[in-house]
């Protein structure tokens, strides 16, 4: 029986470099410097905040922390007892719950926001969850409201990009009164060179999974770089840790390695993972020797595979263009299926896995839809599985194995049908 | 016509939602004519009528209707009105509508516009952006262009140019039809004994269905005739209920709490068919007036997010303005917009002492015991306290 | 049937270890049924597993030494711990079903925890399937709860829910809100089999939803505990407007699938695809 058990210097860096942000934030919780922004992860703006020196603080990213360390529940349940709801989002609850309970975690305390910036890039959780947040800490707010996705022909349309622009402008305003100083054009543009040159590198990275064997999970190893990639893009350490991380992966391509022993499937998976049970549903998969090799999840912070770069040169409009339209959550719902279909035959995949939350609906409601056009129209093996990313109640792991398990055994049969048949 | 004539009429309009017989008619009526269905909840029917096309509210698929096939589509987790409004469309019940309208309200009405898109490729599928930065200036003149774009595109599908005058001639109408619906939540708000709340919500839901013209006749008919009846006003618990702005409540259920000892003096039922406060301004520019009309005078909602004011003193100031006892929020089972707003209306109402009952419903729901016991408790806790 | 008998001293066994049964299934060389046992599941269930193994070696008179292979299936299949291979329930009841009724294309399995729609290939092979959501019922709780909710035996209530002339209409498929709706009709003067006959349809309809997530094709072979409740078969049929195989072996046919795979596996009998 297989246990995932891959950990290279990409892990062990990863983890160095989010526990000195989690150190930072602490400083700035104890120091009470006012410098902290809240943001959200879809089409996040990190670059304009990093240019005043502000700290960016992102809820969801905490959240994912606290489940992933099986800190949740409790801090869930304290948000239902003031009326949150068991169906509303399990990040904003364990959020909330931590709001109430101090901002301290066992990796770090979340200083209260100077400003918080509600990014509404897709996900109409993200209002609720901010103006929940500005009630509570009464901090100033703005909402960074950013159109969806809806040209039939899935274009920008230049007037949604000029209002972003316009909107930039104001946030540019506030963070100038917040810090007492002017934006510092020229470090903008700065960080946003490194921005660029690592998502280079990240798109590089995701390129060599379509190498068979992969060298490593776009899946469960793609969230692993997530951490940096949305907290620390547009910095030097940034960038360093991606160039380590594509030479170490590139090494295990030229090896011929990746991260099982041996790859016997190759999987596109859709939606976020189970934090609170990240390892053992990895563990899943890696029984039936399945790897990742594209994912939706590792794009929801930006989509750069497909060559968006952020641009120094036109620093405004390329963060408004990435917060447009190169992320997956501000996309339509069939320029994802479109996005997957291009996965699964550019990347060689053998199936498509659907992991089904409740917390999201931005990335679930309809993914029957979604089963249906892939099982029936293109004829991809298709396996759709429920849980939830905070929540570790609705993680059934005698079900969920049930299902894999079925879903591999069928098509292994395929497999050694095709063997039989000589095709 | 006597208002229970028109009541009579309304009902038999209202009572299966599944059935689009008042757009058949329509059609009938106006050959060549194009019905576009609205989903909620700030749907501008204004611009589908400039076109010479019928708005048509489509609010799911209410209790008469089995789910078969979307429940393949949309999980457990998603609440009814989405599977319902998709059956109705794989089951053909929509056939009559050549379009649809939708906007970004939530997350599973985002994905629902897509999976329309998808399976009916012959319908005019539409998606809204409502801005939510109403803080600025740069929202309102944003909401002004996209509707513009989506006058466009109406355009585009009739081949037909809507010229301003059409479209001040509709918000014209539809300034009509909700300053009457206005005036009767008006009686209801002074005497709502004459008119019970399910009687008001039909004569309001039938105009997402006729049109605002023949709409219009049908609410002056009521309101001239509303003052007649003789009806002794009862003790019971008055009440402002919140949270049904999307999906609506069956009938029944809005019959059963009132039944068990309230009167509903205001409610959220089929907002965004009532969302102006005021009437919209017809001179000048008639895109630019119904944009400042969104971000200036339409009511709240779970799903409209303006930081200027926090939304719960809204619901305050409605409760001391029509001196209500209580409050009633009757949110959708799994409506995620209704459940988040729920913890921030418990607070302020707690600190305000103002006493709420909390209930979830579902449109498909069809007995409502439950629902009733829950209420009549609350109602005898009050009254008999 | 493509069996080809080698050895008959040979046999082979799937033991199906559910939540509340325990099953198991020996089969011959010939790919005959020569032993079988039930018994409840209780709280060892490696223990079980084994007792029903040992008692169908005992009731077939046979010795543990002449099984070639043994597979287990169901949510406990892990704890055959005396097995030589475990495979879901999922495969197992495509296989077992294949079996009895070689032109079965769809598989509805409604058991006491779950319902799945299971899509079979023209070699008793899992094309798709799909499993009940979280929040949903359609099972056998749900019914058993209802049942206990009318005060009947569980066993009672298909037959008589093929009396219902009005069936009312159910507003949940929830179990726990169910016994709430049934005392609400009960409250007002409604008849039992008109209740039951609307609880049969609405799991009926649900479990058909399920089932369309892979696609419908006839021939359909009902399976699991619930189909054994004639007013759910009943009630399948008039919804889906075609008749649907049952067998009597049905509640044993995740084990009957386990054996075949173990013969298959032993080398007693050809491989179905």
């Amino acid at each position: 029986m297989e246990k995932t058990a891959y950990q290279e210097r990409i892990h062990l860096q990863q983890k160095a470099l989010m526990g000195r942000y989690y150190d930072e934030l602490t400083a700035a919780a104890k120091g009470g410097e006012g410098k902290a922004v809240y943001m959200l992860i879809s089409g996040n703006p990190i670059e304009l905040v990093r240019a005043f020196d502000l700290l960016p603080v992102y809820p969801e990213v905490n959240a994912l922390q606290l489940a992933a360390k099986k800190q949740s529940l409790p801090l869930i349940q304290r948000a239902e007892e003031v009326g949150y709801s068991v169906d509303n989002c399990g990040y904003v609850k364990a959020d909330v719950g931590l709001y109430f309970s101090g901002g301290v975690t066992s990796f770090g305390t979340i200083p209260p926001p100077a400003l918080i910036l509600c990014n509404y890039v897709g996900c109409n959780v993200y209002l609720q969850w901010f103006e929940h947040l500005a009630e509570y800490t009464g901090a100033e707010t703005y909402n960074l409201d950013i159109p969806f996705v809806r040209d039939p022909e899935w274009r920008i349309l230049p007037k949604d990009v000029e209002y972003v622009v316009r909107q930039l402008e104001e946030v540019i305003e506030i963070c100038e009164r917040i810090t007492g100083r002017p934006l510092d054009w020229k470090k903008l543009r700065q960080i946003l060179a490194r921005s660029a040159e690592t998502e280079e590198l990240w798109s590089a990275i995701k390129d060599l999974t379509r190498n068979v064997p992969s060298p490593f999970d776009a899946y469960f190893d793609a969230a692993t770089m997530m951490g940096p990639l949305y907290c620390l893009r547009g910095s030097q350490e940034c960038v360093e840790f991606f160039r380590m991380a594509h030479a170490e992966l590139e090494a295990k391509v030229r090896e011929g390695t990746g991260p099982l022993p041996k790859e016997r499937f190759r999987t596109v998976i859709e939606g976020p993972p189970p934090w609170p049970y990240f390892r053992s549903f990895r563990d899943l998969f890696s029984r039936w020797g399945a790897v990742c090799v594209a994912s939706t999840y590792s794009t929801v912070g930006g989509v750069w595979e497909f060559g968006f770069r952020h641009d120094p040169q036109r620093p405004l409009e390329s963060i408004a263009e990435h917060m447009l339209f190169w992320n997956v959550t501000n996309r339509n719902f069939l320029q994802r299926y479109d996005q997957l279909r291009q996965y699964v035959e550019g990347w060689q995949a053998d199936a498509l896995v659907i992991h089904s939350i409740k917390s999201c609906r931005l990335f679930s409601a309809g993914q029957g839809d979604m089963r249906e056009y892939f099982s029936k129209e293109l004829g991809v093996p298709t396996l759709l599985v429920e849980s939830d990313l905070e929540d570790p109640r609705y993680y059934s792991e005698a079900q969920m194995r049930n299902r894999v398990d079925a879903f591999f055994e069928s098509l292994e049969h395929r497999k050694l049908t095709a063997v039989r048949q000589g095709g | 016509m006597a208002i229970e004539a028109i009541l009579e009429q309304c009902r038999a309009l209202v009572e299966d939602p599944s059935s689009f017989e008042a757009v058949d008619r329509w059609k009938a009526a106006h050959p060549g004519g194009r019905a576009v269905g609205c989903f909620p909840v700030y749907s501008p029917a204004e611009l589908v009528h400039a076109a010479g096309m019928l708005p048509v509210g489509v609010f799911g698929g209410g209790n008469e209707i089995e789910i078969a096939h979307a429940d393949s589509r949309f999980q457990s987790f998603i609440c009814s009105i989405i599977k319902s409004t998709l059956e109705l469309g794989l089951t053909g019940r929509m056939k009559i509508l050549d379009g649809m309208l939708f906007q970004n309200i939530c997350d599973p009405a985002r994905n629902l516009a897509s999976i329309f898109k998808r399976n009916f490729p012959d319908m005019f599928i539409e998606y809204l952006h409502l801005p939510q930065n109403l803080g600025s200036p740069r929202g309102i003149e944003y909401l002004a262009a996209e509707y513009r774009r989506v006058l466009r595109a109406l355009e585009g599908w009739t081949g037909q140019p809507i010229t301003d005058a059409a479209l001040r001639a509709s918000i014209g109408w539809y300034n009509r039809t909700r300053a009457l619906v206005r005036a009767l939540y008006q009686v209801r708000a002074e005497a709502p004994q004459l008119l019970s709340t399910v009687e008001l919500y039909t004569l309001s839901r039938a105009g997402v269905l006729v049109g605002p013209e023949a709409h219009a006749q049908l609410l002056e008919g009521a309101l001239a005739t509303v003052w007649d009846r003789v009806v002794k006003p009862k003790d019971r618990l008055r009440v402002v209920l919140e949270g049904s702005f999307c999906e609506q409540p069956p009938l029944g259920l809005i019959e059963g709490i009132e039944e068990a000892g309230c009167y509903i003096l205001d409610d959220d039922f089929l907002l965004g068919w009532r969302w102006f406060s005021q009437d919209v301004e017809v001179d000048g520019d008639p895109v630019a007036a119904l944009a400042r009309g969104y971000a200036d005078r339409s009511v709240y909602s779970a799903v409209k997010h303006d930081l200027r004011e926090p939304k719960a003193k809204h619901l305050l100031d409605k409760v001391r303005t029509l001196k209500a006892d209580a409050v009633i929020i009757l949110a959708p089972k799994f409506c995620e917009p209704a459940l988040f707003d729920y913890p921030l209306y418990r607070k302020a109402l707690e600190e305000a002492g103002i006493l709420h009952l909390f209930l979830e419903f579902e449109e498909k729901m069809w007995i409502f015991d439950r629902a009733r016991t829950e209420v009549e408790t609350f109602v005898e806790s009050m009254l008999f306290d | 049937m493509p069996y080809a008998e080698t050895n008959p001293k040979i046999y082979a066994a799937g033991v199906d270890v559910g939540s509340t049964q325990t099953k198991a299934i020996i089969l011959d060389g010939a790919g005959q049924i020569a032993a079988r046992s039930l018994i409840d599941t209780g709280a060892n269930v490696s223990r079980a597993a084994e007792r029903a193994f040992m008692e169908a070696l005992a009731s077939g008179g046979l010795h543990r030494d002449q099984v070639a292979y043994v597979v287990g299936t169901g949510y406990g299949r892990y704890k055959v711990t005396f097995g030589d291979a475990q495979i879901t329930e999922i495969s197992c009841h495509a296989r077992g079903a294949w079996h009895l009724f070689p032109g079965t294309r769809t598989v509805i399995d409604m058991g006491g925890q779950d319902a799945k729609g299971i899509k079979v290939g023209p070699g008793g092979e899992v094309k798709d399937f799909a499993m009940n959501d979280k929040c949903a019922a359609g099972t056998g709780r749900f019914l058993a709860n209802a049942a206990e909710a009318l005060g009947l035996g569980l066993d009672e209530i298909g037959a008589l829910s093929l009396k219902a002339r009005a069936p009312v209409r159910l507003s949940t498929v929830c179990t726990v809100f169910v016994e709430s709706d049934i005392m609400s009709y009960l409250g007002q003067g409604k008849k039992v089999e008109d209740i039951l006959g609307g609880i049969h349809s609405a799991i009926a309809a649900r479990t058909i939803s399920l089932v369309r997530r892979v696609g419908i094709e006839p021939e359909i072979t009902f399976t699991g505990g619930v189909s054994r409740n004639l007013g759910m078969v009943h009630a399948l049929q008039e919804k889906l407007g075609v008749r649907v195989n049952v067998s009597p072996e049905s509640h044993y046919i995740g084990a009957i699938g386990a054996a075949l795979f173990a013969a298959e596996r032993a080398g007693l009998i050809r491989s179905a695809a």
